[in-house]
């Protein structure tokens, strides 16, 4: 997953403990051995490298795509599997340099779930297009993980990839998890927040060491992928809190997908956030 | 499941967005388990390939091998191979060239002659079989183990080795450490028997020669960015026992007119120690890759040998790619190298005059040009290879007329490729 990955047990007995991180552990390399576009031998590669060919996935696979299709379609659009054509030519590297104009019209016709046959689980996508399930893939661990040791154990656990976390059942003693929300500019160092939750998931959308400035404005890297331009006046960093990890990370990344409505959007969600 | 809070607040109503995201998520995360694990995973695949060899009037090697490989879903991969060499041609014999027409005798007792002036060769037929396995094991996320067995078999050659290697992944997969070692168990039992160094090859011995190659491997790569690659690999090899090769000969020269007026057998010694160190590079530009890898190869017969090698390789679309590649590679010669002997002066304790000890620079330029076409499935390769290789042709110590011949004639060689692949 490319970021630490802890799990806390709440428990006395350190052997259970570390069977259940085994488990997880072995859970998140399988989804990310599964769904990493930078393997040769998962499903992800079968799609993107089908050249115009229908492929049948399996079960799971479907059902991550479905899922993908949904927020496609609740986004109007803007959270697009397959917008990851347009990451091959910005850089997102605090510097000012951006793609010409022409090389984002070049880029744009490769951009587009309305291009996508998804039938049956069968996809047939036109060739040299690309989809990526990065953005949800994590958020999937996390919900996935927290399940398979909850079926495992009594104990309530926390389990956090890389600031993407579910937190289980309320703790011995009543008591609650502790988590924090870093300083966009200070992570692993400073927090804003302190949060006291149990069952839910929590996510972050945003990452401020990866931006562009443009003529005096800082443009951060999410995507808009109906323009192929950073989406302006994203909030650098997005938490948001919900049932399930995967629908925190959904509902964060719709909203820095809004730009300056993020906050407009999750108040009309109902859903507990915290914009920086 | 409702989010709680420490000062419970009660929760605000759903957006009708919020009741489809939280359908989408359960009927995602309702998927069992088991269908979960239940990966796609396991796979077969089989490669074929072809390598056809030619040096300009000397060697011709055709090459087919046949590999299965079969990757299962928890990550073991057991691959086989099954290979076959048929080698024909002709040879340097080692002797040097002469002004008059020389002739010589084969080990199989055939009688050729060698006209004036030329480099005499040696022809000769060899099939070899070869039979490869690897069994690669994944412990827990950071081991994985890699076992190898390979046995082959010619006419005059038999080989029985294993090996093993050990992975760990450190720092989340962007550090990998590899430790590895082998040993090989051969036999050489030259046709007509093995006859003794630098004697005139009348006198020989019958029966198997042992031949035991232990190795040693230590290699460490990074991943420094998400488009570079880089790699060190040391590896250490302990050769001891029959070294020789049993049909290579020398002149022996007038010391004035350096006319061949006879001829001794190579002799090596018992033992090499090779030891090389390899650097590796893998760039990914934006669609493009390019490969580099420079070697440096020491051993205890002071052969050096430095190797650069460059490929780039470009994806003309999903279903082709071309690969130019360029190669270059300069050794020195063995310490016991000389391109003739003198008659009337005290042997060596060891003397060799084959090319492949002596001084060779090797340039190779080719291409690999892989494609798929519609629906057959599976990829074709094709990879042509030029390979000119020089030696030097007058060296200081040639005496006599040895000085207006070219000892080492440029070698022009063409080598091909064919490859098929497919996965089920």
């Amino acid at each position: 997953m490319a970021s630490p990955c802890t799990v806390l047990v709440d428990g006395d007995d350190p052997e259970e403990a570390m069977a259940l991180v085994e488990i997880a552990a072995e859970e998140a390399w399988r989804i990310e051995r599964k769904f990493s576009r930078y393997r040769s031998d998962n499903p992800i590669y079968e799609i993107n490298h089908a050249a115009g060919r229908p492929v049948e996935v399996d079960a799971e696979t479907a059902q991550l795509i479905a899922y993908a299709t949904t927020c496609w379609e609740l986004s109007d659009g803007l959270f697009d599997i397959t917008s990851g054509a347009l990451r091959r030519i910005w850089t997102f590297d605090g510097g000012t340099k951006v793609p010409t104009r022409q090389a984002i019209d070049e880029c744009l016709p490769l951009v587009g779930w309305e291009r996508v046959s998804w039938v049956d689980s069968t996809l047939t996508m036109p060739a040299k297009m690309e989809i990526d399930l990065g953005g949800i893939g994590k958020e999937y661990a996390v919900d996935r993980t927290a399940g398979l040791i909850a079926a495992q154990t009594a104990c309530s656990c926390l389990v956090n990839f890389g600031g993407d976390l579910y937190a289980g059942a309320v703790r011995r003693g009543a008591r609650t998890w502790t988590t924090g929300i870093d300083d966009p500019d200070r992570t692993g160092h400073a927090a804003l927040y302190r949060l006291e939750i149990a069952r839910a998931g929590l996510a972050t959308s945003g990452d401020a060491r990866r931006f562009v400035t443009w003529r005096g404005r800082r443009l951060g890297h999410i995507l808009n992928p109906k323009t192929g331009w950073p989406v302006e006046d994203a909030p650098r960093s997005v938490t948001v809190v919900a049932p399930t990890c995967l629908e925190a990370g959904t509902l964060s990344t719709l909203a820095t997908l809004q730009g300056a409505g993020a906050r407009a959007f999750l108040e009309q969600q109902g859903v507990a956030h915290w914009i920086v | 499941m409702q989010l709680e809070t420490p000062d419970d607040t009660p929760a605000p109503p759903q957006s009708a967005l919020r009741e489809r995201l939280g359908t989408a998520a359960l009927a995602l995360l309702l998927v069992p388990g088991a269908a979960a694990a239940a990966d796609s995973g396991a796979k077969t695949q089989i490669d074929y390939t072809t390598l056809l060899y030619g040096e300009q009037g000397r060697a011709q090697v055709v090459e087919p091998i046949l590999r299965a490989t079969r990757l299962f879903s928890d990550g073991q991969l057991l691959s086989l191979q099954l290979g076959f060499d048929s080698i024909t041609g002709a040879s340097p014999s080692g002797a040097l060239p002469s002004g008059r027409v020389q002739t010589q005798t084969s080990p199989s007792g055939h009688v050729t002659t060698v006209p004036a002036g030329e480099i005499p060769t040696t022809s000769f037929v060899d099939r070899r079989t070869g039979l490869d396995g690897e069994w690669q094991k994944p412990f827990g996320q950071r081991f994985t183990s890699t076992i190898g067995v390979h046995a082959s078999t010619e006419k005059d050659y038999d080989s029985l080795g294993v090996n093993g290697k050990l992975s760990v992944d450190l720092m989340q997969h962007l550090f990998t450490v590899t430790v590895g070692a082998g040993y090989s168990d051969d036999s050489v039992s030259p046709v007509g028997g093995t006859p003794a160094g630098l004697s005139d090859g009348t006198v020989v011995t019958h029966g198997a020669n042992a031949k035991r190659v232990s190795s040693a491997l230590l290699g460490v790569s990074r991943v420094l960015s998400r488009r570079w690659l880089v790699g060190v690999d040391v590896t250490r090899f302990e050769e001891n026992g029959y070294l020789t090769e049993p049909y290579k000969v020398l002149s022996l020269v007038d010391q004035v007119t350096g006319s061949p007026l006879d001829q001794v057998t190579d002799k090596r010694p018992s033992t090499r120690s090779r030891t090389s160190v390899l650097f590796s590079s893998v760039y990914h530009l934006t669609d493009d890759v390019v490969y580099g890898t420079y070697r440096y190869y020491t051993d205890s017969w002071k052969v050096r040998s430095n190797t650069l090698d460059f490929s780039y390789r470009h994806d003309l679309d999903e279903n082709r790619y071309f690969e130019p590649h360029v190669r270059l590679y300069k050794q020195t010669a063995a310490d016991f190298f000389t391109v003739g002997l003198v008659v009337g002066q005290p042997l060596p304790e060891f003397a060799t005059s084959d090319y492949r000890l002596g001084p060779l620079t090797t340039f190779t330029l080719g291409a690999t040009y892989a494609f798929h076409f519609d629906p057959v499935p599976g990829q074709l390769k094709l990879r042509v290879d030029y390979i000119r290789q020089q030696g030097d042709g007058s060296p200081a110590n040639a005496v006599g007329v040895q000085r207006n011949f070219d000892l080492a004639p440029t070698v022009n060689t063409v080598s091909a490729v064919v490859g098929y692949s497919f996965k089920f």
